[in-house]
């Protein structure tokens, strides 16, 4: 079970990001978000929405998902390609836990305006 | 200020080049509310040095719906009166969690400047470098100076360093709602460009209830009569002008502002296949439509939706409104790309489609009467909700969002402050 992101409904607004923010600081900020809509690549307008599981950092491409297997010292396995460098900070931070705490569920999901977040 | 806030106000002296900052008093907000009612409380008090001031909606950067806005207030070369114009994309946010949820920047300089906000602190530099850049390469000196992408950029090309009255402050590389010829005030202060970022964190007076209020309204807007469209073209469309057709073939995606609902924005690819998923690699492949009226301006010239979006990334590169650049060349009989690329230089003229109130025209009626139309733009500048998906959204009533400010701050806002606030900014 995990959050599945649909990249070609995803608009880019950052609203799962935000949510995640308020989960994990119960205020509004973006420093320990572990969902994170990359942003690096504006005038090629490329995007990617990139998740930190306990595992892996998944990131859903517009072309399609792509997994890596995190090592244990929490470092991506860069080997697939280059990441963009506004989703480095992830690395650093807790992973998703679902909002194991929060009687409604991911709080990400809820928030998502485009049906962009699952869980599945 | 304790609430929704950075609790900051920067003052930044141009003449002086001297910057400090000062607390929000909470007073001030109770009185004017944020937005609009502070911007211009500022404007009043700083008015002897032509201030401009940069402001933050009292729920800009929350997870209300279309908490995306923060405006720039000042005196408009063009109009004499004193207008706002709307922050958008991300910068509006950016602004706040920079650390200040206002901006004062008064006088003028003698040599080129920009301002560098960053995690509560505010930093005049020198701007040699980047002074006769265009909009696109100041944005990326920049960023590639501070090595960080996501800097928010509001900044001026040769159009308001040039003193023409069409000059616009543009976000990043887009043009902006700014329809009031700022871009010639930052050119007559030199100042090139504000740059923002922050980490801050917005503390909730409430913040269970706030976040249950903020997910409930969503789920009313995803019921609404917007729900599932995207894009300009849809906009278009629902204002009784249905350019879809004409400007399909190529579109690349569409893009909303900070947490809201309906995406307004565009990005369109001009030098690569727009159905391309892959990234591409080159490096300026297209151009993200964030103004209708300029899209539309263009149209009405004849040309073809890639000539008319190849003239709006021209236009912002150059930093111009690119509403007047279309009607002033069809006023001037210039139908054609090569012929209008060339009037940006020396652009002359009066404009009919000039903004006649305090909001800027970049927001279309929807219908409605100039006084409804100006209430609901008030009822966004004060409280930072996206300008034109508050008109397409009326599940963000002004009761809602007065429920909310409390909820979020912890003070008593009523229907009888909104009415006082608004009869002051609009008087
Ligand atoms: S489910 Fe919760 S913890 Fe996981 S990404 Fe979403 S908001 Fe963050
Ligand atoms: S909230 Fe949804 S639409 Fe917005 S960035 Fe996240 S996944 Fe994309």
């Amino acid at each position: 079970m995990g959050i599945k992101v649909d990249p070609k409904k995803c608009v880019s607004c950052m609203a799962c990001e935000m949510a995640c923010g308020y989960h994990r600081d119960d205020g509004f900020a973006l420093l320990s978000s572990c969902i994170m809509v990359t942003r690096g690549r504006e005038k090629r307008d490329y995007s990617a929405v990139v998740l930190k599981e306990e595992e892996n950092l998944v990131i859903a491409r517009p072309e399609g998902l792509e997994v890596r297997k995190l090592g244990s010292g929490g470092e991506a396995d860069q080997s697939k390609g280059k990441e963009d460098a506004s989703a480095k900070p992830l690395l650093l931070r807790e992973p998703c836990d679902l909002c194991s705490d929060r009687e409604d569920g991911p709080l990400c999901l809820q928030f998502c305006p485009a049906d962009a977040i699952s869980l599945g | 200020m304790e609430y929704l806030s950075t609790n900051k106000i920067a003052i930044v002296d141009l003449t002086n080049s001297k910057v400090s900052d000062q607390e929000l008093d909470k007073e001030l907000v109770k009185e004017k509310i944020g937005g609009a009612g502070i911007t211009t409380a500022l404007y009043e008090e700083y008015q002897k040095e032509d201030p401009v001031i940069l402001g933050t909606g009292l729920l800009t950067g929350t997870l209300v719906p279309a908490s995306a806005l923060s405006i720039i207030t000042a005196k408009s070369p063009l109009t004499g009166k004193v207008c706002h114009a709307p922050i958008t994309l991300y910068a509006g946010i950016e602004l706040k969690y920079s650390g200040f949820d206002y901006v004062v920047i008064k006088g003028n300089s003698s040599k080129p400047v920009y301002l560098w906000i960053h995690d509560g602190i505010a930093d005049l530099k020198e701007a040699n470098e980047i002074w006769g850049k265009d909009v696109w390469e100041s944005t990326d000196f920049i960023r590639e100076l501070m090595g960080d992408p996501l800097i928010q950029i509001l900044g001026i090309g040769k159009g308001g360093e040039s003193g023409s009255d069409f000059g616009q402050v543009c976000i990043n590389y887009w043009a902006s709602g700014d329809r009031w010829g700022f871009g010639k005030l930052f050119g007559q202060k030199k100042l090139k460009l504000v740059a923002l970022r922050g980490m801050s964190l917005l503390e909730i007076a409430d913040p269970e209830e706030f976040v249950r209020e903020c997910k409930e309204l969503l789920s009313t807007i995803k019921k609404g009569s917007f729900a599932g469209k995207k894009g300009i073209g849809e906009l278009s469309a629902a204002l009784g002008e249905d350019i879809r057709k004409w400007l399909e073939p190529i579109v690349h995606r569409h893009l909303s502002c900070f947490n809201t609902s309906f995406p307004t924005n565009t990005f369109v690819f001009l030098d690569e296949e727009p159905k391309r998923l892959k990234e591409t690699d080159k490096e300026e492949p297209g151009f993200l439509i964030t103004d209708l009226y300029g899209l539309l301006g263009f149209k009405k010239l004849g040309l073809s939706a890639s000539d008319t979006c190849a003239l709006l990334r021209e236009s912002a590169k150059y930093g111009m409104d690119a509403v007047a650049v279309a009607e002033l060349s069809q006023k001037a009989g210039k139908k054609k790309p090569d012929e209008i690329k060339k009037t940006l230089s020396g652009l002359k003229g009066a404009l009919e489609s000039l903004g006649k109130g305090k909001f800027s025209p970049w927001c279309p009626s929807f219908n409605l009467s100039t006084d409804e139309w100006e209430r609901r733009q008030a009822v966004a500048y004060l409280f930072g909700i996206h300008p034109i998906f508050a008109l397409m959204s009326p599940e963000l009533s002004e009761e809602k969002l007065i429920e909310l400010a409390n909820l979020g701050t912890g003070l008593a806002f009523t229907a009888e402050t909104l009415d006082k606030v608004i009869a002051d900014i609009l008087k």
